[in-house]
């Protein structure tokens, strides 16, 4: 009887796995690219609710960071994405010409006056622009700013308003004011390793008005102007403002060294502060905005969501993608969201979260993006540049803070190459143009 | 992809077509039952070989043609034969003599020093002494641990700021200013040498143990009786006695320190300006940060004839097949 007994168990035990996931039978995979305990336990109840709403069961499956432009390009390449995926813009052009990811333009049309003008007339604009199409619903929105040691400012008799803001020369003179290796202080969170071009890309861009590429695709950040600027910014970490091991720096390093009492300044996104609220004291840090241009007295700075919900093309279920992705951006779970992740919402009825008012952590934030001199300058292009980013355009300026080669030729071989497949890119899309810069006051 | 798999199969026809008539041409006589017993060990082996033909032969042939391709993951549909594109890229590339220079410097001082080490370090547990088991424990444990674990320990351990090896220096006043082990050339692949050298001893160490046990005590005897000092009893005993062991863990030793990548990926991930990048872990950069798997692929191949070459000439040098005769 025994053993009929466990038989029978086991027989049913091999039979669950074949039985509908949902009342609905609708199963979906949802692929997570930047896991965490908080966002997996977050999106696991929300899946829990969201199947306990409509019925449709949603999958959990996550990949570090540092290893999911590989496995989605697999899972792409082999056809496997889940139905879910949260993407990374700068993945987007590699994504779309692959045709791994399908436009969403008809399931969003007619409710795009619920979002904020961040995600229809920078986000989903440049897509459109971009690619064609919209392809993404942003998770939150996400704005550069100076984090700033407050404490260090006033024993230096600084008198920083984020609401005067600050030009980047004032900025480069901070950071000089704060650097004392005596006390263990450098003035910034240089970032060495990858993604150093990236805040060094919308510096240069402050010289040409936001644009990369003129017309014809030829590079604008370039020029002698554009090359004095490269030693400016590099001059930061040559002129000793940052400790030398900071020539490896990549994200992780930037921030705990901010945190840790290391570095005096750190330029990132919003998402930040939720570090910040949580590991330093209130009187210890302040987020100034991103310095206006030495040029033309705007601010450029780069608006944009960290991650985004697309609906894979190999997805069996589109139409239940879509319902989970709405679920997800409902405002009560995207303020949820926001607040775990340091983003800002994407809804506009969640505005008016305290939050997020003039005396919340992200007032700074929140200011840029209302201010009508915020200029969101061109990417890199719509080609695809994942290997320049993690090979090139770090290691050329890594040579020259070596002193192995001279600004102009470290800066010429990253313009030379990205020129090179702006160019190709023209040419082998008949009809398209180079991206424009965006601000919220166009239409 | 279908061609590839065609030309598989013929190439595994081939050497089995060539395996049969190398039989039949050795066999006149009894010919039915000759052919059985000269079958019978091939089809014993057949299961493993085949399992061998599937996981290692495929990937190595299609490796081959793909360093030979235009073949990259993010444009399925544009893979092409580019003749020796990907070879002529490579070698055009502006760090690869770095490159290649850091990987015989990884592997020529890693190798070496693991190698020392590990044999004055199984000398010394070849006495027995008390508490040897628990010693002998611990010093082993190095090698039970993963790189990655140990790659996170170096380089935290070398941090420039709040390194545990800077604060020591600087408190035995060997150093006045910090040292940015990770962020200077030459000292980041020098971390990543050490952190190999101490991941290696124990496999060195373990090994000569075994192999070092295996010597009768009765030469030693003679030898003592005869008046042999320590160092004449190590170059004329110890050593000859132990001498394939040595010639065998220096071959695999030297083959896996060169295909190792991981320790460098979580250290330095092979900065700065490439200067701690070895072949094995630019291909790996290019591989999956670039997807051009046939750049990747021809990197793969250079990497196999340099291993092919080093182990033919380092058996040859050794003397392999004479090792161990007395």
């Amino acid at each position: 009887m025994k053993k009929k007994l466990v038989a029978l168990m086991l027989c049913v035990m091999m039979f669950i796995p074949l039985l509908p996931a949902g009342a609905s039978g609708v199963q979906l995979r949802f692929i997570d690219v930047s896991p965490s305990p908080a966002r997996q336990e977050y999106y696991e109840k929300t899946f829990a609710k969201f199947r306990e709403e409509t019925g449709i069961s949603v999958a959990y499956e996550s990949v570090p960071w540092d290893d999911a432009a590989n496995k989605l390009t697999i899972l792409g390449t082999s056809n496997q994405l889940p139905d879910v995926i949260t993407t990374w813009a700068g993945w987007l052009g590699q994504f779309t010409a692959a045709g791994w990811v399908i436009p969403l333009a008809d399931y969003i049309a007619g409710t795009e006056d619920q979002y904020t003008d961040t995600v229809t007339k920078l986000v989903w604009k440049g897509e459109k622009e971009l690619y064609g199409n919209v392809y993404t619903v942003p998770d939150g929105m996400m704005v550069k700013g100076v984090f700033v040691r407050k404490d260090w400012a006033e024993e230096e008799g600084m008198d920083l308003d984020p609401k005067k803001g600050w030009t980047y020369s004032e900025y480069f003179d901070a950071v000089r004011k704060f650097t004392n290796p005596e006390k263990n202080r450098y003035g910034t969170s240089f970032r060495g390793a990858r993604g150093a071009f990236d805040p060094l890309f919308v510096y240069l861009q402050t010289l040409t008005g936001g644009r990369a590429y003129a017309d014809d695709g030829s590079a604008l950040f370039n020029t002698p102007e554009a090359v004095a600027a490269y030693e400016t910014w590099n001059g930061l970490y040559l002129d000793g403002n940052a400790p030398k091991d900071a020539i490896n720096w990549g994200f992780i390093e930037m921030v705990d060294n901010f945190t840790g009492g290391l570095t005096g300044t750190l330029i990132n996104d919003s998402e930040v502060a939720a570090t910040c609220i949580t590991s330093m004291k209130d009187e210890q840090w302040m987020v100034m905005p991103m310095p206006e241009s030495d040029v033309d007295g705007k601010i450029y700075n780069t608006v944009n969501s960290p991650y985004a919900y697309s609906i894979s093309a190999s997805s069996k279920n589109p139409d239940a993608a879509w319902q989970l992705i709405e679920y997800l951006t409902r405002p009560d779970n995207n303020i949820e969201y926001c607040k775990l992740t340091g983003l800002i919402p994407i809804k506009k009825d969640v505005g008016d979260d305290p939050l997020y008012g003039p005396d919340g952590y992200y007032a700074t934030f929140m200011q840029q993006l209302n201010d009508p001199r915020l200029v969101v300058p061109c990417a890199f292009g719509p080609f695809s540049y994942t290997d320049m980013h993690q090979g090139m355009m770090h290691e050329e300026i890594q040579k020259y803070l070596l002193g192995q080669q001279d600004a102009k030729t470290s800066l010429g071989l990253v313009a030379g190459e990205l020129e090179k497949r702006m160019k190709q890119y023209l040419a082998d899309n008949p009809g398209s143009a180079v991206e424009q810069p965006k601000s919220l006051s166009e239409e | 992809m279908l061609w590839q798999i065609a030309l598989y199969i013929l190439l595994v026809v081939i050497l089995f077509a060539a395996g049969f008539r190398l039989l039949r041409k050795h066999e006149k006589k009894n010919r039915q039952l000759q052919i059985s017993k000269k079958l019978e060990p091939y089809l014993f082996i057949m299961p493993a070989f085949l399992l061998l033909l599937l996981a290692f032969g495929y990937p190595l042939v299609n490796s081959v043609l793909m360093s030979f391709q235009n073949y990259k993951l993010i444009e399925p549909g544009k893979v092409y034969f580019n003749n020796f594109a990907n070879f002529k890229n490579l070698f055009s590339d502006r760090d690869i003599g770095l490159i290649m220079r850091n990987s015989f410097v990884y592997v020529i001082a890693s190798v070496g020093m693991q190698f020392l080490l590990g044999l004055i370090l199984s000398l010394a547990l070849k006495k027995k002494f008390r508490g040897r088991g628990v010693y002998q424990a611990i010093v082993f444990l190095p090698w039970a641990f993963s790189a990655f674990v140990i790659g996170l320990m170096f380089r935290w351990s070398f941090n420039g700021e709040y390194g545990v090896v800077n604060d020591l220096l600087i408190k035995l006043g060997l150093i006045t200013e910090k040292i940015a082990w990770l962020g200077t050339p030459g000292l980041s692949l020098l971390v990543v040498i050490l952190a190999m050298i101490w991941m290696g001893v124990p496999f060195f160490a373990i090994m000569y143990l075994a192999a070092l046990q295996s010597i009768p005590e009765d030469v030693y005897e003679a030898a003592d009786i005869d008046g042999c000092g320590a160092v004449r009893r190590f170059f004329a005993i110890t050593f000859p006695y132990i001498k394939p062991t040595v010639i065998m863990t220096l071959l695999l030793r030297t083959i896996w320190v060169f295909n190792s990548f991981d320790l460098i990926v979580v250290i330095t991930g092979g900065g700065p300006a490439n200067h701690s990048q070895t072949l094995p872990s630019y291909m790996y950069t290019r591989a999956f940060s670039g997807y051009d798997f046939g750049l990747a692929s021809a990197l793969g191949v250079v990497l196999m004839v340099i291993l092919a070459v080093y182990a033919v000439i380092f058996l040859q040098v050794t003397k392999y097949n004479k090792a161990g005769d007395f």
